[in-house]
C-alpha cells in the first residue's frame, strides 16, 4: 500500500494484518503443499501486478467482452444492412470488425490504468472528469447532432460522447469529495456533490439524454448511502428525486412520450409496431433456447439492433437462458467488488469501487430491464456487450479504476469473503 | 493477538474514519441485496417471457387462423384443398462456402427427381437468391440442413396441399406460384376463394369424393385394360345438376405441376411456323369432360327420338321403319352397324341402334324440331357450369337434308361429355334440363329448370333406355339390381376431313335407378383396344358398358341406391314390340 498524501491513514499500516499470519500457517501447513514460489520470483512491475490484481473481476469483464464479441457479431448484420446503399454496400460483419478495433484499443488502456498506483488513478480519474466535465459544457455549443440528440463532440472517426467518458471518472471524484467527510465531517461535501450532480444533470437533460442523468443521480444517491449520509438526507434525495420524475413527466416532452408509451402501451398502432413491440417480439423469438447463432430474423426489424436492444437480438439468436445468463455475469461482478470492499477500511476505495460497480451495474439493469419491457424505452449500452468506441473505451478505463482501487497484497489483507476458494 | 493489540489504538486515532467505514459496510450490503433483488426480478421476468413465448406459440397454432385461400372441401366435408404453411428451399448465392458441384450431388441424392445439372444451374448462376425446391417435406428439409450449408435457407411459405393427391384433380384444378387459381374450381371460384370476408368457410363442392375415388378406379381399370388414350367419367345428379363425380384421365398430380411440353409449331398458310396448338392428348392437364368435344355416336339416337316424339313424328312405338337396306342419300351411304336386313319399330331401332331407322324419323321430323331440342340442351355453345375450361361445340351451321339425318345419331355434331350428360339428366328426370354445377346446392334452393321434353317423352325414354341395358347393346352395363339405364355410343374419330376406321370414342351415357332416375353416369373411352375379355373389339357395349356396371355397383350404395331384384320400371307393354326377337349379338 502505498502512501496518502490526502493525510487519510489507512489501517494497513497500523498493526500487523491477518494476512501475514496466513501466509505463516499456510507456508507451515503439513496438508497442502504450498508451490515453491508464492510470490513471483521475479519481481517485475507485470508480475506484481498481476499477483495483486483482482483477476476474478478481470476474469469476468473479459468473459462479457468475448460475449459482446458474439452478440455485436450477431447483431452487426442487422445495423449494416440498414446502414448500406445501393452504391456503399457494408460488408455485415462490419460493426464486428469495428468492435474489435475498439476492444484492441480498450483492453491496453484497461491494463495501462489498473496498472497506475491508487493516488496517481485518483488523480487521473479527477484531472480527467475535470477535462470531460468541460467538454461537456462544450457540447451544447459546438456538438453534433445524431438522431435529434446533441450528445457528440468532434467529428468522423474523431467523434466521441463526453457523458461516457465523464461516468467513470465523475463517480470515482464524488467519492472522492464524499470520502473528505471521513477527515473533516464538517466539510459540506454532500451539497457540493450534489452541485456538481445537478449541474451535469442539468446538461445532460439538455441534449437530451435521460438515461444517463438517472445514471449520474443514482450513482450519486448510492455514494451518498455508502458513503453513511443519515436517513434524513437519504428521505430527502428519494422525494426529491420523485418529484422530479413527477416534474419531467410534466415538461420534459420526450420523457413523458416514453413513459406513455411504456404505460399505455398502443396495440397495433397505424405507424406500426413501436420499438418497445419490436424488441418484445425479437426477445421472445427464440423462446429459452434461442433460434441458434446467425438464425435470428426478427433482429432485421429492430432498430438500433446492435447497441440499445442487442440483449434482444441475443434473447432471439442464443435464448431467454442466455440472457438470464448474462444478467448473472453482471450481477457476479457487482457482487465480487461489493464484497471485496467489505473488509476494505478506506473509505475512498470503498466509495470509488462500489461507485463505479454500481454504475456499470445500474447502466446494464436499465438496458436489459428496457428489452424485457419493465422499464420505458431509454438510449443506453449494454456494458462491454453493445457496440460502441466511446461506450467501450469509458468502460474499459472505469474498469481500470476499479482493477486499481481493488488491488492488494493478497497476503497483506486476508480477506474471509472475496477470495477464492483454493484459499490464496 | 496482533490485532487485537492494534485495535484500539487506531480506534482512538480514527474514531469517524472507522465509523464510515462500517457505516458503509452495512450499507453495501443494502446495495447488495437491492442489485440481488433487481436482477432475481429481472431473470424471473426473463424466463416467462421465454415460457410465455413457446406457449403462446403453441396457442397461435390451435385455433385454426383464417387462411390465406378457403379450403375446398367435397360435399360430406372431406378436404380436397387447404392452405399449409410449407417449407421451401432456397440459396443464397454469395453466402454459399462449399463447392457448388459436390452441394448439387449431394442436393441430387436427397432429390433424386432432379439432375445434378439441374442444381448446379440453379447454385452457379440466376438471380443471387434462388429456389432451389418449392413444397419441400420435413423430413427432406432436415436433410438438406444437415449438409451445413450456410447458404441454403428454408423459408415458410404457405403453400397450397391437396391431401387427396390426383383425385379430382381436373375438377380441383391448382394454384398457380403467384396464387391465383389457374384451373377447375380453384379458377373458377378464385374471387370467392381469396375473398377476406368469406376465406374462413370452406367451399363445399357437390362433388363426392367416395364416388369420384370409385369412379377414378374403375376408369383407370378400364384405360389400362382396354389400353385406351384417355377417359372420362362424369356422374350428375338428375334431379339438382350436381356434378358428383368427374374424372378425365390420364391426370396429374395438383401438388406437382410440370411445365406442359411445348407443341411442335406448325408451318401457316403463309409459310411462317406457328407455335403449334396444345391438344388434350398432349396435356394430362386437360380436362376432357369439358374441354373436348366429340362426336358422340349413338348416345344421341334417344336425344333425338325423343325430340321426333315431342315433334309428333312417332305416336306409336310399335309404327315399323324399313332398315332392310343402308340409306342413300345425297351420294352418302348411311348403314348399320349390326344390320338385321328387316323391318323394325322404334324400341328394336333403339335397341340395335339403327341408323338408318334413326335417319328415317330425323328426315321426317325435318330440321325445326331437331335443332329446336339440340339447341335447348345447348349443344350449340360451351356447357354451362362454373368451370372456365371450356371447349365450344361443333354444332352445324347449314342444316342439309344429310346433316339432318346424321347429326341424329351423333355424326356432324361435336360435344363435350358434359353436355352429353346434362342432356341425359333432362331426357331421364321428367324433361327439365338444370344448369350443371360443381358447388353443392343448398337445402330448398330454386334451380334454375327449363322444360326441354314432355313427361311422357321421359316416362317413355327412361322404359327404352332400361330395355336397351336389359336386352339391347347395353347388357354389358346391366349391374344386377341397380336398374341401369343408357345408350352405347361408338363413333369413329374425325381425321384428316374423314373418319379413323380404328380409331374410335366409346360412349356409355345412361342413369340409375331407371324407375326413378336420379344420377347418370357417362363414361367415353378414348380410342380403346378392346379389353382382355373382349380382344379386338373396341364398340361402347363392350368397352364403356362393363365400366358403367362396375362402377354402378360400387356407388350405387354410396349414393343410396341398393340393389333390389323385385324393383324395376314398368316395361310391359313395350315387351310384346321386342319379344321373341333373337338378339344376334
Amino acid at each position: 500500500m502505498s502512501g496518502n498524501d490526502e493525510g487519510i491513514t489507512l489501517i494497513d499500516g497500523g498493526a500487523p494484518r491477518p494476512g501475514k499470519l496466513g501466509q505463516l500457517e499456510m507456508a507451515l501447513s503439513p496438508l497442502r503443499p504450498r508451490p515453491r514460489k508464492p510470490l513471483p520470483r521475479e519481481r517485475t512491475a507485470l508480475a506484481i501486478w498481476f499477483w495483486e490484481i483482482d483477476r476474478v473481476l478481470l476474469g469476468l469483464i473479459i468473459v462479457l467482452i468475448a460475449i459482446g464479441l458474439v452478440a455485436v457479431a450477431a447483431a452487426s448484420p442487422v445495423a449494416a444492412a440498414k446502414l448500406s446503399s445501393a452504391e456503399n454496400t457494408l460488408a455485415p460483419l462490419y460493426y464486428f470488425y469495428r468492435q474489435l478495433m475498439w476492444i484492441a484499443l480498450g483492453l491496453p488502456i484497461m491494463i495501462v490504468v489498473s496498472m497506475l498506483p491508487r493516488v496517481q488513478a485518483r488523480r487521473l480519474a479527477i484531472a480527467l472528469s475535470i477535462v470531460f466535465g468541460l467538454f461537456l459544457l462544450l457540447v451544447p455549443v459546438i456538438g453534433t447532432n445524431v438522431n435529434g440528440a446533441t450528445r457528440w463532440l468532434g467529428a468522423g472517426m474523431f467523434r466521441f460522447q463526453p457523458s461516457e467518458f465523464l461516468k467513470p471518472v465523475f463517480v470515482v471524484s464524488i467519492a472522492w469529495l464524499l470520502s473528505m467527510r471521513a477527515r473533516d465531517p464538517s466539510l459540506p461535501v454532500i451539497s457540493l456533490t450534489a452541485m456538481l450532480t445537478g449541474i451535469v444533470a442539468l446538461l445532460l437533460m439538455r441534449q437530451p439524454d435521460f438515461g444517463q442523468t438517472v445514471i449520474f443521480c443514482a450513482c450519486w444517491a448510492a455514494l451518498l448511502l455508502i458513503g453513511g449520509a443519515s436517513m434524513r438526507i437519504m428521505t430527502t434525495v428519494g422525494l426529491s428525486a420523485l418529484s422530479l420524475f413527477v416534474l419531467m413527466y410534466l415538461f420534459y416532452e420526450n420523457g413523458r412520450e416514453r413513459i406513455d408509451a411504456f404505460l399505455f402501451p398502443v396495440k397495433d398502432a397505424i405507424e406500426g409496431p413501436d420499438q418497445v413491440q419490436l424488441a418484445h417480439a425479437t426477445i421472445t423469438h427464440g423462446g429459452l433456447m434461442g433460434v441458434g447463432p446467425g438464425g435470428g430474423s426478427a433482429k432485421f426489424n429492430l432498430p438500433e439492433a446492435h447497441t440499445d436492444y442487442i440483449f434482444s437480438v441475443i434473447g432471439e439468436e442464443f435464448g431467454l437462458i442466455a440472457c438470464v445468463a448474462i444478467a448473472m455475469v453482471y450481477l457476479a461482478i457487482v457482487v465480487r467488488v461489493l464484497l471485496r470492499l467489505l473488509d476494505e477500511e478506506d473509505s475512498f476505495v470503498i466509495l470509488a469501487s462500489a461507485g463505479l460497480a454500481i454504475e456499470m451495474g445500474l447502466q446494464a439493469i436499465i438496458n436489459m430491464g428496457v428489452n424485457i419491457h419493465i422499464f420505458p424505452s431509454k438510449g443506453m449500452t449494454l456494458p462491454f456487450i453493445s457496440y460502441g468506441g466511446s461506450s467501450m473505451i469509458a468502460l474499459c478505463g472505469g474498469v481500470g479504476l476499479l482493477l486499481a482501487f481493488t488491488r492488494r497484497n493478497p497476503y497483506m489483507s486476508r480477506s474471509p469473503y472475496g477470495m477464492t476458494w483454493s484459499g490464496r | 493477538m496482533a490485532t487485537i493489540i492494534a485495535r484500539p489504538e487506531s480506534r482512538t486515532g480514527h474514531r469517524e474514519q472507522l465509523d464510515l467505514a462500517s457505516v458503509a459496510h452495512g450499507r453495501i450490503m443494502l446495495v447488495l441485496l437491492i442489485f440481488v433483488a433487481i436482477s432475481t426480478v429481472m431473470a424471473g421476468k426473463m424466463v416467462w417471457m421465454g415460457v410465455a413465448a413457446a406457449t403462446q406459440a403453441e396457442r397461435s397454432i390451435s385455433p385454426i387462423p383464417v387462411p390465406h385461400r378457403a379450403d375446398i372441401v367435397d360435399r360430406n366435408g372431406v378436404p380436397l384443398a387447404r392452405d399449409i404453411d410449407g417449407y421451401a428451399i432456397a440459396v443464397r448465392r454469395d453466402r454459399l462456402l462449399g463447392d457448388p458441384r459436390e452441394l448439387a450431388e449431394k442436393l441430387h441424392g436427397i432429390f433424386p427427381d432432379q439432375t445434378v445439372g439441374h442444381f448446379y444451374k440453379l447454385l452457379t448462376s440466376g438471380g443471387q437468391w434462388n429456389y432451389l425446391r418449392t413444397r419441400a417435406l420435413p423430413r427432406e428439409v432436415a436433410a438438406v440442413n444437415a449438409l451445413g450449408e450456410v447458404g441454403i435457407e428454408f423459408p415458410r411459405e404457405p403453400e397450397r396441399l391437396y391431401p387427396q393427391r390426383t383425385m379430382a384433380a381436373h375438377l380441383i384444378g391448382f394454384v398457380n406460384r403467384d396464387g391465383h387459381g389457374a384451373m377447375g374450381v380453384e379458377r373458377a371460384f378464385n374471387d370467392r376463394l381469396v375473398d377476406l370476408n368469406m376465406r374462413g368457410q370452406p367451399l363445399q363442392l357437390s362433388m363426392d369424393s367416395r364416388v369420384q375415388a370409385a369412379l377414378e378406379d374403375e376408369l383407370i381399370y378400364g384405360m389400362e385394360d382396354q389400353k385406351a388414350k384417355g377417359a372420362v367419367g362424369l356422374v350428375l345428379d338428375s334431379r339438382t345438376g350436381e356434378v358428383i363425380a368427374m374424372a378425365s384421365l390420364p391426370t396429374f398430380n395438383p401438388n406437382r405441376i410440370d411445365p406442359i411440353p411445348s407443341p411442335p409449331p406448325v408451318v401457316g398458310k403463309d409459310g411462317k411456323l406457328y407455335p403449334g396448338k396444345i391438344t388434350c392428348d398432349m396435356s394430362p392437364r386437360c380436362n376432357r369432360v369439358v374441354q373436348a368435344r366429340y362426336e358422340l355416336g349413338s348416345t344421341f339416337k334417344p336425344l333425338s327420338f325423343a325430340a321426333a316424339m315431342d315433334a309428333g313424328i312417332i305416336v306409336s312405338m310399335a309404327k315399323r321403319y324399313d332398315a332392310t337396306a343402308p340409306l342413300q342419300v345425297g351420294g352418302f351411304s348411311i348403314r348399320d352397324d349390326h344390320p338385321l336386313g328387316r323391318w323394325l319399330n322404334v324400341p328394336e331401332a333403339l335397341l340395335h341402334s339403327s341408323n338408318i331407322v334413326t335417319a328415317r324419323i330425323a328426315d321426317e321430323m325435318g330440321q325445326k324440331p331437331l335443332e329446336k331440342a339440340y339447341r335447348s340442351m345447348e349443344f350449340d355453345r360451351p356447357a354451362t357450369i362454373e368451370l372456365r375450361e371450356q371447349a365450344g361445340t361443333l354444332f352445324p351451321g347449314k342444316w342439309y337434308r344429310t346433316t339432318i339425318m346424321t347429326t341424329a345419331y351423333g355424326h356432324g355434331i361435336a360435344v363435350t361429355p358434359m353436355h352429353l350428360a346434362s342432356a341425359y339428366a333432362a331426357l331421364v328426370n321428367g324433361g327439365v334440363w338444370h344448369p350443371a354445377t360443381v358447388i353443392k346446392r343448398k337445402p330448398g334452393e330454386k334451380i334454375e329448370a327449363r322444360r326441354i321434353f314432355s313427361e311422357e317423352t321421359s316416362a317413355r325414354m327412361r322404359q327404352l333406355l332400361r330395355m336397351i341395358v336389359q336386352t339391347g347393346t347395353g347388357r354389358n352395363a346391366d349391374a344386377v339390381g341397380y336398374r341401369v339405364g343408357g345408350k352405347t355410343g361408338t363413333a369413329e374419330k374425325p381425321k384428316d376431313g374423314g373418319y379413323a376406321r380404328r380409331s374410335l370414342v366409346s360412349t356409355f351415357a345412361s342413369a340409375f335407378p331407371m324407375e326413378d332416375p336420379r344420377y347418370v353416369v357417362v363414361v367415353m373411352m378414348d380410342e380403346p383396344q378392346g379389353s382382355s375379355r373382349t380382344p379386338g373389339v373396341r364398340t361402347a357395349a363392350y368397352t364403356a358398358a362393363p365400366v358403367v356396371k362396375s362402377f354402378v355397383a360400387r356407388a350405387g350404395p354410396l349414393l343410396g341406391v341398393f340393389p333390389e331384384a323385385n324393383r324395376d320400371i314398368d316395361i310391359s307393354e313395350l315387351k310384346p314390340l321386342v319379344e321373341g326377337d333373337k338378339e344376334s349379338e
